[in-house]
């Protein structure tokens, strides 16, 4: 909640403060904001702060964060606070596209902590307007509108099936509280049947929170939208997006545990297919940044797989995979922005950057690296706790998901074959920037959470 | 008033939200133009909150927790079409046309 609070509040001074300024000059206001409600929310889980009083008056029981919830919020804050400072600002006047990424956020930590429907449904609603607006901010671009309006016809269309789901949950159940849910189900469970309103609720609900997190099925606008919109637009939604949809889909489906049994028969198929079908397609892929989308597509299967089995123990396996994947897309959309200056967009963007520039060369390695799962980074920590604890649950999804893995070392690893390539003959010049400090420390954390990961007891 | 609403089973209600939401996404699946596309979306919504209303009704929910949640769907309708018109006059300063056929560029 006091993540929430600050985050928005932030947003409205950056906005009014940032009417005929540069973006560029406050950047740093933007990230103090951002920095300070991901610390905030990060020290509550970690009891260091106290906010409960603050916000009595919210109505109990819709709103709450359990300690991983909340480091999860944190880690939406802080990735959101890497994508504004690594990215480069747009060379306009007026603060709305980071006040508009802010609002967004705020959406996100919604969606994480909600535990009755009509918050997740204003969740995903905060989340996905600003966004829609964000992918078509090159006005002028025809790729940028066909972005826009492909994200803001689907977005829109998912909603509405998210909310035929909501009305049937709601007619089967009676009431909107997820612990609720949970009560009934149960108590359905104790008589040998789940009433077919609330299975046929599921199931759409399901597909609409699919639809945002572009399971197969579901995932053919997010190459297109990713393609189309800025690049660091593009990174904000494949990280925030995925983060809020993933924490906030596994809260959903652990209200519905006792019908485990039933919903991991159309779960696992749609995660083996999601698996496959990402890896395969992003082999394929001529452009670096849409072999990207395909690779979040991916990702999001892998973390399918986790999520039919009982959550709440091993909650905070998901918060760790969501935070290694985060952290290695920021670098790798980075670096694509960087170089991807001519109307080449595939791997031969990256020729000679091991002679031309040897702090990005080593970024693009440890961040292909902890994509890949490639053990010492946090990646294989994360890949190895989540295909171990899916293991007891789906033996046959985690060896499709070993076999997925397999596949996509051979297109992430594209880039390296033409890195040490000597073709230009520039001189090696690494000045100190902004986005280059940024870069070491996100490399750094990398690095130290794979080869310290008792660090990450700490951390969540 | 509320007798006329007894004397339906829910069932009907069902039926017909679930025919209007079809309605709705055949719509959406087949038309071409980008503000019929939208009005489509919102009559998949309208069926919701129909939906809605007659589910509190039946199951005499003393809160009205489902009448609440018509009220934030509106809302939240209202804003959607603000942000989607604003798209779709976007798309026709640079196209001419709002037709949803020009969505076909970012493929390689």
């Amino acid at each position: 909640m006091i993540a929430i609070g600050i985050i928005f509040f932030g947003a409205l001074v950056l906005l009014f403060a940032g009417i005929n300024k540069e973006e560029a000059r406050l950047k740093t206001l933007a990230s103090v904001i951002f920095g300070l409600g991901g610390f905030a929310i990060w020290a509550e889980s970690k009891n260091i702060i106290n906010t409960d009083q603050l916000f009595a008056w919210v109505p109990s029981g819709m709103i709450a964060f359990n300690p991983t919830a909340q480091v999860i919020s944190a880690i939406l804050a802080f990735m959101a606070m890497i994508v504004v400072n690594l990215m480069p600002a747009v060379n306009r006047k007026g603060m709305d596209i980071v006040g508009l990424m802010m609002f967004s956020v705020c959406g996100g930590i919604l969606m994480v902590g909600a535990q009755h429907l009509v918050v997740l449904f204003l969740g995903i609603e905060i989340l996905s307007i600003p966004l829609f607006v964000l992918a078509g901010s090159e006005k002028d671009s025809l790729f940028g509108n066909e972005a826009s309006l492909k994200y803001f016809l689907m977005g829109a269309f998912s909603t509405a099936i998210f909310l035929l789901g909501a009305a049937f949950l709601y007619g089967g159940t009676g009431t909107l509280y997820f612990h609720e849910m949970l009560l009934r189900t149960s108590f359905s469970e104790h008589f040998g049947e789940f009433p077919v309103l609330v299975k046929a609720g599921l199931i759409l609900v399901s597909v609409g929170l699919l639809f945002k997190v572009s399971a197969v099925p579901f995932h053919f606008w997010s190459p297109d939208v990713y393609e189309g919109s800025p690049n660091r637009i593009a990174a904000f939604m494949a990280i925030i997006v995925k983060i809020a949809g993933f924490a906030a889909f596994a809260q959903l489906l652990s209200s519905f545990a006792p019908m485990q049994g039933w919903y991991s028969t159309w779960m696992l198929p749609i995660s083996i297919i999601t698996v496959l079908a990402g890896n395969i397609a992003a082999l394929v892929q001529n452009s670096y940044k849409r072999m990207l989308a395909y690779s979040s597509i991916s990702h999001a299967g892998y973390l399918l797989l986790f999520l039919f089995q009982p959550i709440q123990e091993n909650f905070q396996v998901l918060g760790i995979y969501l935070l290694s994947y985060g952290l290695g897309t920021a670098i790798l959309f980075y670096l694509f922005d960087k170089y991807a200056k001519s109307e080449d967009k595939s791997v031969n963007i990256f020729t000679g950057l091991a002679f031309s520039n040897r702090l990005d060369a080593l970024a693009l390695i440890v961040a292909t690296f902890t994509v890949a799962g490639i053990p010492s980074t946090i990646g294989f920590i994360a890949k190895y706790q989540l295909f171990t604890s899916a293991f007891t649950s789906a033996p046959w999804g985690v060896f499709i998901g070993l076999l997925g893995s397999a596949i996509s070392i051979s297109y992430y690893f594209k880039p390296f074959r033409v890195m040490f390539k000597t073709e230009s003959d520039s001189q090696p010049s690494i000045q100190f920037s902004w986005s280059n400090a940024c870069l070491l420390i996100l490399i750094a954390s990398i690095l130290a959470l794979g080869l310290f990961p008792v660090v990450l007891n700490w951390i969540f | 008033m509320l007798s006329i609403f007894h004397s339906l089973e829910i069932s009907h209600y069902i039926y017909l939200s679930t025919v209007l939401f079809s309605i709705g996404l055949f719509g959406v699946l087949f038309r071409r133009n980008a503000i019929i596309l939208l009005m489509c979306i919102e009559l998949m919504l309208n069926a919701v909150n129909l939906l809605l209303a007659a589910f509190t009704e039946y199951m005499g929910d003393m809160q009205a927790n489902g009448q609440m949640f018509v009220f934030f769907i509106m809302v939240v309708a209202a804003a959607e079409a603000a942000v989607g018109l604003a798209i779709i006059v976007m798309v026709y300063r640079n196209t001419r046309k709002t037709d949803v056929s020009f969505l076909d560029q970012l493929k390689d």
